[in-house]
C-alpha cells in the first residue's frame, strides 16, 4: 500500500493520528499532517483506511 | 402530512432529549433541503440527508460570512451562530490563519499527553461525590464532574483563571439563550469585555497558553484585527466547555436509561470506552437546528436551487441518524459497523477541539464505569431540567447508586 497525502487540504483535525499514530503525526508548527510511514504493512490496512474515512479535508489518499 | 402545504418552522417539538422530531425521518427521504422559518422568524433552508450535510460542509461555495450582513436571515435570537460572521471579502485566508494558529495546541497528541492529568481531575471529583453520596444518597453528575472537568481543562489550554468559571459559565448560558431575546447580545458583549481584561492583564507577562499565543501573533500581525483576536478567545472559551459539558451528560443518560447499554461498557470499559464515545457523539443531538452557512455563490443541488446569500441550517443530529448511512440508525449501538458521524463536523471548520474532546469523553466514561458500576439515574428522563439555549443538553444529572 502507498499512501499520499495532501497538506494543501489538511486542516489539522489529527483524525489520522488517533486512528493510526504509527503512520500518521501532527507537525509541531502548524499541526499539518506528518507522514511517518507512506508503505505501511499490509496488517495496517484497517486503521489506515479508517484513517482516510474519518478525514474530515479528504485529504489522505491510500494506493495499491 | 404534506410538508409543502406550508413553510415548517423551527424548531421542531422533540420526545426528550434523547430523540428527534419525526418529521426530521420525513425530510430526509422527501425534502432533504427544505425552506424553513428560523426561529428569528427568517427564511433558510434546512438540510436534514448525510450526504448533502457532509458535502455542504466541504463545499468552498458555502461560508459563514454574508456580502451583506444587515441583509442576511437570522436563525436565532440567541447570540451564537445567530447570523453571519467574519469579513466576506478574506473568510479563507482569515480562517486559515486562525487554524495554523491554534491547531498545534490542540493536536491529537498533545491532547493524549493530558490524559494523566484528566484522570487526577476525574477521580478527585469522583472521590468527592462518593463522599458526598455517603451522606445524601443523591448526587448531581452535571455540577460534581460534567461541568468541573472540562471547564478545569479549558482554562488550563487557554490560560483562563479557574477561579472564573461562574462568571464565564453564566455569560455562556446567557450568550447561548434562546428565550432571553436581546439579553443574550448583552452578554455576549459582556463576555467580549471580559475577555478584553483577560487580555490586556496577560500583555505584560504572556504565558505558554493559547490566549498569550494569540496575542502574540496579533501584535505582529497588522492584518489580525484585535477585535476578532478577542471574539476567537470569546468563541474557544465558549465552546471549549459549553459543547463538552452537555455531551457528558446526553452521553450519560443514553446509557443510564437502558441499562444493557451501561452493563456492556462496565463489563469493559477499557475496551469499549472508545466506540461508546463514537456513538454518544453521533446519537447526542445537543440544541434543535445546526450549523449555520451562507451561500457564496447560486447552487442547485438535491432538486433545489439556493441562491447567493441564501442561509442554510445543516443539521448534524438529522444527518448522524439518516437511515440510509447507518443501520438501524436511531439505536445506540457501540458496535455499529458504521464507524464515521458529522458529530465534529466536517471539511475546513472541523472542530478544533475534537481530540480534546475525545480525550475528555473517554476519561470520563472509562471512570465512571469502573468506579461507579451500580450508577443509575435518580430521575425519570422526562422530569429532568433541559436548558433552553442553542446548545440544549440538561442543567442536573442526579444519579445514585444506593442499593434501591
Amino acid at each position: 500500500m502507498n499512501i499520499v497525502v495532501d497538506q494543501g487540504k489538511c486542516v489539522g483535525a489529527g483524525q489520522c493520528v488517533l486512528a493510526a499514530d504509527d503512520v500518521f503525526d501532527q507537525r509541531d508548527d502548524d499541526g499539518l499532517v506528518d507522514l511517518l510511514d507512506a508503505n505501511p504493512p499490509a496488517e495496517r490496512l484497517a486503521d489506515v483506511r479508517h484513517a482516510a474515512a474519518v478525514c474530515p479535508a479528504s485529504a489522505i489518499s491510500v494506493h495499491f | 402530512m404534506s410538508i409543502d402545504a406550508e413553510r415548517l418552522k423551527l424548531p421542531f417539538a422533540r420526545p426528550n432529549v434523547l430523540e428527534l422530531a419525526p418529521l426530521y425521518e420525513l425530510l430526509r427521504r422527501e425534502a432533504p433541503i427544505a425552506p424553513v422559518t428560523t426561529p428569528a422568524g427568517d427564511p433558510a433552508w434546512l438540510v436534514t440527508r448525510y450526504e448533502e450535510v457532509k458535502l455542504l460542509l466541504g463545499d468552498k461555495r458555502f461560508g459563514r460570512s454574508h456580502p451583506e450582513p444587515e441583509k442576511a436571515s437570522r436563525v436565532s435570537t440567541s447570540a451564537v451562530q445567530d447570523g453571519p460572521s467574519g469579513e466576506y471579502a478574506t473568510e479563507e485566508a482569515d480562517h486559515t490563519r486562525m487554524r495554523r494558529l491554534l491547531t498545534p495546541a490542540f493536536s491529537a497528541k498533545r491532547m493524549r499527553m493530558l490524559g494523566e492529568n484528566m484522570q487526577r481531575l476525574v477521580d478527585a471529583c469522583l472521590d468527592s461525590l462518593i463522599a458526598e453520596h455517603e451522606r445524601t444518597g443523591v448526587v448531581d453528575l452535571h455540577r460534581g464532574l460534567a461541568f468541573p472537568l472540562p471547564v478545569a481543562m479549558i482554562c488550563g489550554l487557554l490560560g483562563v483563571p479557574e477561579e472564573d468559571n461562574e462568571l464565564f459559565a453564566s455569560l455562556s448560558e446567557r450568550m447561548a439563550s434562546t428565550e432571553i431575546g436581546e439579553e443574550a447580545h448583552q452578554a455576549r458583549e459582556e463576555f467580549f469585555r471580559y475577555m478584553v481584561g483577560l487580555v490586556e492583564g496577560k500583555r505584560g507577562q504572556l504565558g505558554e497558553d493559547v490566549i498569550s499565543d494569540l496575542v502574540r501573533a496579533q501584535a505582529e500581525d497588522p492584518s489580525f484585527d484585535y477585535v476578532e483576536m478577542v471574539r476567537l478567545c470569546v468563541g474557544l472559551l465558549f465552546a471549549g466547555h459549553e459543547t463538552t459539558v452537555n455531551r457528558i451528560g446526553l452521553g450519560v443518560l443514553f446509557l443510564l436509561t437502558e441499562r444493557s447499554r451501561w452493563d456492556a461498557l462496565v463489563a469493559d470499559p477499557e475496551g469499549r470506552v472508545d466506540a461508546v464515545v463514537e456513538e454518544v457523539m453521533r446519537l447526542g443531538a445537543p440544541g434543535d437546528l445546526g450549523l449555520l452557512r451562507y451561500a457564496r455563490e447560486d447552487v442547485d443541488i438535491a432538486g433545489v436551487t439556493i441562491r447567493a446569500g441564501d442561509a442554510l441550517v445543516l443539521s448534524i443530529n438529522a444527518a448522524n441518524r439518516d437511515a440510509t448511512v447507518y443501520s438501524e440508525a436511531e439505536e445506540f449501538n457501540p458496535d455499529r459497523p458504521e464507524r464515521t458521524h458529522l458529530g465534529f463536523g466536517h471539511g475546513a471548520h472541523f472542530c478544533i477541539g475534537a481530540s480534546l474532546a475525545r480525550t475528555e469523553l473517554r476519561v470520563v466514561f472509562a471512570a465512571l464505569a469502573k468506579r461507579l458500576p451500580d450508577m443509575r439515574l435518580a430521575k425519570e428522563l422526562d422530569q429532568l431540567q433541559v436548558r433552553a439555549t442553542l446548545t440544549g443538553g440538561v442543567a442536573e444529572l442526579p444519579v445514585t447508586w444506593r442499593s434501591a
